[in-house]
C-alpha cells in the first residue's frame, strides 16, 4: 500500500512485558508512518495472526502515537482493522478505552478528534469485533472485502453481519473483491487528497455527453454516464453506491483537480426523488468535501424529495433540512447543472441559493431544463381538477392534464429559464465541463489552519 | 398632515384585525383554535408587542390587498425579547411571503433574539404574485437571511421554536423541521408533501393527518413535544424559553431525601424519578420523551442553573442504546452546547445495539455499533459546555463514550462521580475498561445535587461568543 522503502515502523518491540519469552510481534499492530503518492501518511494494521488482532494496552497506545502524528502534521490515517475487540486478560491496568482524567487523546476520542481535519480510512478484510469495529465506524471512509464482517462479542459468541448489509446502511463505502482490490481502493481515496494533478484528460465519451439524455423526456439515464463523461478520464471513483441509490456521490478529477460530484439518479428506484438516505447521504458527502476542501459540482434531475406515508414516517421532514444545512455552511465552491427537473425543495438540496453566508458560484442549466415548484403534470392537476373529474374519459382527462401542463413547460423551461436568469447560463451540454473548470481556476484549493467541522458519521 | 392619510391608515389596518372578520374568527373558535392576533397575543407579554408589516400586502392591479398569511412581533416571554410569528392559515392556506420571514430571521440572526413561529399551512402558494410558478421566492430585500439559508443560519445561534397546531406541509414543513424545539398539538400534521402532492404523485387519497400525523411523529422522533392543543403548545413554548436564562437558586424535590432508595443493586428500576429527584423541584422537561425511550433527554434546573439530562432507562431494553437512542444523544448534546446548558449525564447501559430494517429482511435488534453510535462521541468530542457524569450502575462496551465523551474533548468532563451501585471490574467485549479508575469521586445520591449545585457555581455560562459554534442537526 505505501510507497516502496517509505515505512517508518514505530514500536516494533512492543509486546507483553510481563513475559519473558514475548511471543506476540508488534503487539498485534504493526505501525508507522509511510508515504502514499510520496506524501504523507500514518498506517497500521491489527495482525489478526497476533491474538486474533485484540486491542491491548500497547497497541493501543500506538495506535494513540499515530494519532497524535496525524493530527499535528496533517497526515491521513489509513489502518486495517481485522480484530477481536479487546484482549482478555490484558494484564495492563488502566487501558486508553475509558473516560478517564488523562489528559490526551487516545484511539477513539482521537478518531473523533480527527474527523474533518485529516481524511481517515480503514480496511477490512476479515472480521472487527467491538473496539475493531468501532474504529472504522469513526472513520471517513470503510473499505471491505465482500466476505468480511462486523459484530461484537455476546457472552463469548461473536455476533456478525456482514459488510453488506453495512454497505446498505450507509455505513461502508467499498465493497471490494479482496485485499488488493482495497488496497488500490484506499490508495485512489486518499490520492484525491494528497495530489492535484496538473492537467487531465478529458473523457473519450465526453463530446458526446449530451447524447446521454433521450429525446423522450420521460425517459429515464443513468446519471452515472454523465458523470463519467464529464470528469476526466478514468478519474471517478464513487462512494456509497449501495444504499441512497436515488443519488450518486462521488470523487472525481476534472482538468487534474480533485472535486466532489453529487448527483440524482434517475435510473433508480425512486426515479431521482430524495428520500431520507439519500438526504443523509449527501449531507455527509458535502460534509466531506467541505472538509477536504473539494469543490462540489452536482447535476440536477430530481422530482423532489420523497413524499407518502412511508417517507413522513422515515423521518423526511427532518432529514430534508440535513442537505441543506450541509450545503449552507460550506465553504468549498459549488457548481450545478440542472439537466431536467427539480421540483419542490429539490432545486435547494442540489443547487445551493443566494443566501448571507455563500452563494453557489455557477449554476448552469441545459437546454432540456424544466423549471416548477412540482412536477408540472402534478401542478396541472391540481389546477384542473375539477375539469380532470369531471372528463368523460380517462383519455380526455389526461389530454386536459398535459395540455395544461405542456402551457407551464412553455412558460419557464429551456431557455426561458435562461432568459428570467433562473439560471447563470443555458449551456450545450459539451460546454459544461469547459465553463466549470474555468470558473474552478480561478478558486484555488485551500485547507484551512484550523478544521472547519467534524464530518458527520451518518 | 391631511386627516384622509391618517383615516386610510386606520382604515388599511382594520382589516387585518379579528374584529374585521367575525365570521373567520367564529370558524376558528368552533373549531376549538385560537386565531393568529390571538396565538401570539397569548404567547406574549402583555404590552411588549410592536408588531411588523401590519398593512403588509400587495397590489394586485391597482387594488390593494390586505394579506400577508400572518403576523409578525417582535415582543417578550417572561422579560425575554423574542421574535414571535403566525402564519394565518384562514388566509389563503398560510402561504408565506419569504420577504417577510427573511426580514424576523435577519432580526433574529443580529439581535441573537428567540424565533417562536407557529408554522401550519401548506408551503408557498400555488400561485405566487410576483414568481408565478408557485415557487418560494428567494430575494427578500429586507435582511441579510431569507428563508431556507436563514433557518440553517439560526441554528446554533438564538433557539428557535415552531408550533405546529396543524396540516403542516411543504416549506411550513421545512421551517419546523429546522427549528430547534418542535412543538405539535394533537391531530396535526408535518410533512414535506402535503396530501394533493401526494395524490398527484403516487394517485393516493389519504388525510393529513394519517399521512404524517404528530402521533407518529411523537414516537418517530419527528418533534419534540406533543400536546393537546395551542393553549398547551403556547405554555411548552414559554417553558421551554424559560431555560434559556438561569435564576438564581431552586428548591430541591420533596423526594430529594429518598433519592438513596431508588436505585437498587440488581434489576430493572425507573431512572425518571431518580432524575426528578436530583433536580430543582418540577424542573424536568423532557425532550422527545417517546422517541426512543430508552434514553432520557430533558432541560432541568439545578439550583437555579439549567441543565441538560441525558439519561439511560433501564426499563427500557435493559438502558442499551441503539440507533435511534443514539441520535437522541447527539442532537440533544450539539443543542445543550450550543447554548451553553451544562450536560449532566446518568449512566447505567449495557452498551449499543443495532436496529437492521433491511428489505426482504425481517428487522432485528442485535449487539453491535453502526455509524449511528459513533455521532455522540463526534459531537461529545467537539462540545465545550461541561459535562458531570455520575456512573449509576453499568457503563459497558461503548456506552460511557456515547453518554459522556472522552476525556480528552474540549469539554473534558468537569467532575465524574460514581455511586456506590455502581459496577467495577467489568470487563466486556468492547474493552478491559475498569471504569473505577475514571471516577473523581464516589458519593452517595443524596449528596450528588449538592455537589453539582456547588461546581455548577464554580462555572460561568458565557454566550458572548462572536459566532455560533455549530449548527444543531435537526436529525
Amino acid at each position: 500500500m505505501l510507497d516502496p522503502e517509505s515505512f517508518v515502523e514505530y514500536g516494533v518491540l512492543a509486546g507483553a512485558t510481563a513475559q519473558v519469552m514475548d511471543d506476540s510481534p508488534a503487539d498485534g499492530l504493526v505501525a508507522g508512518a509511510g508515504r502514499i503518492a510520496g506524501q504523507p501518511v500514518v498506517a497500521g494494521s491489527y495482525d489478526y495472526n497476533v491474538a486474533n488482532g485484540t486491542q491491548s494496552d500497547r497497541n493501543q497506545r500506538k495506535l494513540g502515537r499515530l494519532i497524535f502524528l496525524a493530527r499535528k502534521h496533517r497526515w491521513p490515517l489509513i489502518l486495517f482493522v481485522d480484530g477481536d475487540g479487546a484482549r482478555p486478560g490484558d494484564h495492563q491496568p488502566g487501558p486508553p478505552v475509558v473516560v478517564m482524567p488523562r489528559g490526551r487523546w487516545d484511539v477513539y476520542d482521537g478518531m473523533a478528534e480527527l474527523s474533518g481535519w485529516v481524511p481517515t480510512v480503514t480496511i477490512l478484510s476479515g472480521r472487527a469485533l467491538d473496539g475493531n469495529a468501532g474504529i472504522a465506524m469513526l472513520s471517513d471512509c470503510v473499505i471491505a472485502t465482500k466476505d468480511s464482517a462486523f459484530g461484537s462479542w455476546v457472552e463469548s459468541e461473536p455476533v456478525l453481519r456482514s459488510v453488506e448489509d453495512y454497505a446498505k446502511t450507509g455505513n461502508v463505502e467499498l465493497v471490494v473483491d479482496d485485499d488488493e482490490a482495497a488496497i488500490a481502493a484506499a490508495r485512489q481515496y486518499l490520492c484525491y487528497f494528497l495530489s492535484d494533478v496538473s492537467e487531465g484528460a478529458p473523457s473519450s465519451g465526453h463530446d458526446d455527453i449530451g447524447d446521454i439524455i433521450p429525446d423522450n423526456r420521460r425517459r429515464p439515464y443513468d446519471m452515472r454516464k454523465v458523470i463519467t463523461a464529464f470528469a476526466d478520464a478514468d478519474s471517478v471513483m464513487e462512494l456509497g453506491a449501495k444504499w441512497g441509490r436515488s443519488m450518486v456521490t462521488a470523487f472525481a478529477r476534472l482538468e487534474g483537480r480533485a472535486i466532489g460530484i453529487f448527483a440524482n439518479q434517475p435510473k433508480s428506484p425512486l426515479a431521482g426523488a430524495i428520500d431520507v438516505d439519500a438526504a443523509d447521504k449527501v449531507a455527509r458527502f458535502i460534509e466531506l468535501c467541505d472538509v477536504y476542501g473539494f469543490p462540489l459540482v452536482s447535476f440536477v434531475d430530481n422530482p423532489g424529495y420523497m413524499v407518502g406515508p412511508q417517507a413522513e414516517r422515515e423521518g423526511m421532514a427532518r432529514h430534508h433540512a440535513r442537505p441543506l444545512s450541509a450545503l449552507h455552511h460550506r465553504t468549498v465552491p459549488l457548481c450545478s447543472v440542472q439537466i431536467r427537473k427539480a421540483y419542490g425543495l429539490g432545486p435547494f438540496a442540489m443547487s445551493g441559493w443566494g443566501s448571507g453566508r455563500t452563494v453557489p458560484e455557477l449554476r448552469l442549466a441545459w437546454p432540456t431544463v424544466e423549471s416548477g415548484g412540482m412536477s408540472l403534470e402534478g401542478a396541472a392537476y391540481l389546477v384542473k381538477r375539477k375539469e380532470i373529474h369531471a372528463a368523460e374519459s380517462k383519455a380526455e382527462a389526461l389530454a386536459i392534464r398535459d395540455e395544461y401542463a405542456e402551457t407551464m413547460r412553455d412558460m419557464a423551461s429551456g431557455l426561458r429559464a435562461g432568459r428570467s436568469f433562473a439560471f447563470d447560463d443555458i449551456v450545450h451540454p459539451a460546454e459544461t465541463r469547459g465553463r466549470i473548470s474555468a470558473i474552478l481556476q480561478r478558486i484555488p484549493r485551500t485547507l484551512g489552519a484550523e478544521k472547519k467541522h467534524p464530518v458527520d458519521p451518518h | 398632515m391631511d386627516q384622509k392619510l391618517i383615516d386610510a391608515l386606520k382604515g388599511a389596518r382594520e382589516t387585518r384585525t379579528d374584529s374585521s372578520r367575525a365570521d373567520v374568527v367564529t370558524e376558528v373558535h368552533r373549531r376549538g383554535r385560537m386565531t393568529a392576533r390571538e396565538r401570539l397575543a397569548s404567547l406574549l407579554d402583555e404590552g411588549s408587542a410592536v408588531e411588523y408589516g401590519s398593512i403588509a400586502g400587495q397590489t394586485k392591479d391597482g387594488e390593494w390587498i390586505a394579506e400577508t398569511g400572518g403576523v409578525d412581533f417582535v415582543g417578550t416571554i417572561n422579560g425575554q425579547v423574542v421574535i414571535a410569528s403566525s402564519t394565518d392559515y384562514t388566509d389563503r392556506g398560510g402561504g408565506y411571503g419569504a420577504g417577510r420571514l427573511g426580514r424576523l430571521f435577519s432580526l433574529a440572526h443580529e439581535h441573537r433574539w428567540p424565533l417562536v413561529f407557529f408554522v401550519d399551512g401548506g408551503g408557498s402558494r400555488a400561485q405566487h404574485p410576483r414568481s408565478g410558478q408557485g415557487h418560494i421566492e428567494f430575494a427578500g430585500p429586507v435582511g441579510r437571511f431569507t428563508i431556507v439559508d436563514g433557518n440553517a443560519e439560526l441554528s446554533g445561534w438564538v433557539p428557535t421554536i415552531a408550533i405546529v397546531s396543524g396540516p403542516s406541509f411543504a416549506g411550513h414543513a421545512s421551517l419546523a423541521a429546522f427549528s430547534d424545539f418542535l412543538v405539535a398539538t394533537k391531530g396535526s400534521s408535518i410533512g414535506l408533501g402535503g396530501p394533493p402532492m401526494v395524490e398527484a404523485a403516487l394517485g393516493k387519497r389519504i388525510s393529513a393527518n394519517e399521512l404524517a400525523g404528530a402521533e407518529m411523529h411523537e414516537t418517530k422522533g419527528g418533534i419534540d413535544l406533543l400536546v393537546d392543543d395551542d393553549g398547551a403548545a403556547i405554555d411548552a413554548a414559554r417553558r421551554y424559553l424559560a431555560y434559556y436564562e438561569d435564576h438564581p437558586t431552586g428548591p430541591a424535590a420533596d423526594s430529594a431525601s429518598s433519592i438513596d432508595a431508588l436505585v437498587p443493586e440488581e434489576g430493572p428500576y425507573d431512572m425518571l424519578p431518580v432524575v426528578e429527584a436530583l433536580v430543582d423541584a418540577d424542573s424536568l422537561f423532557q425532550l422527545r420523551p417517546r422517541f426512543a425511550p430508552g434514553l432520557i433527554t430533558a432541560l432541568a434546573r439545578l439550583d437555579g442553573r439549567t441543565v441538560g439530562v441525558l439519561a439511560n432507562q433501564p426499563l427500557v431494553d435493559d438502558g442499551a442504546i441503539d440507533n435511534d437512542s443514539a441520535t437522541k444523544i447527539s442532537r440533544f448534546v450539539e443543542l445543550c452546547d450550543a447554548y451553553e446548558y451544562p450536560l449532566v449525564a446518568l449512566v447505567d447501559t449495557p452498551g449499543c445495539v443495532s436496529n437492521w430494517q433491511l428489505k426482504g429482511s425481517p428487522d432485528t435488534v442485535e449487539p453491535g455499533i453502526t455509524r449511528w453510535h459513533t455521532r455522540p462521541i463526534m459531537a461529545h468530542q467537539h462540545r465545550t459546555v461541561p459535562l458531570f457524569s455520575i456512573l449509576v450502575r453499568r457503563g459497558r462496551g461503548l456506552g460511557p463514550a456515547l453518554m459522556t465523551g472522552y476525556s480528552s474533548a474540549k469539554g473534558v468532563p468537569a467532575l465524574c462521580l460514581g455511586w456506590p451501585t455502581m459496577e467495577v471490574d467489568h470487563r466486556d467485549g468492547f474493552s478491559t475498561t475498569t471504569y473505577s479508575k475514571a471516577i473523581d469521586d464516589v458519593v452517595a445520591p443524596s449528596e450528588t445535587r449538592e455537589k453539582l449545585s456547588r461546581i455548577l457555581r464554580h462555572l460561568k455560562r458565557d454566550l458572548s461568543q462572536p459566532e455560533k459554534k455549530h449548527t444543531i442537526d435537526s436529525w
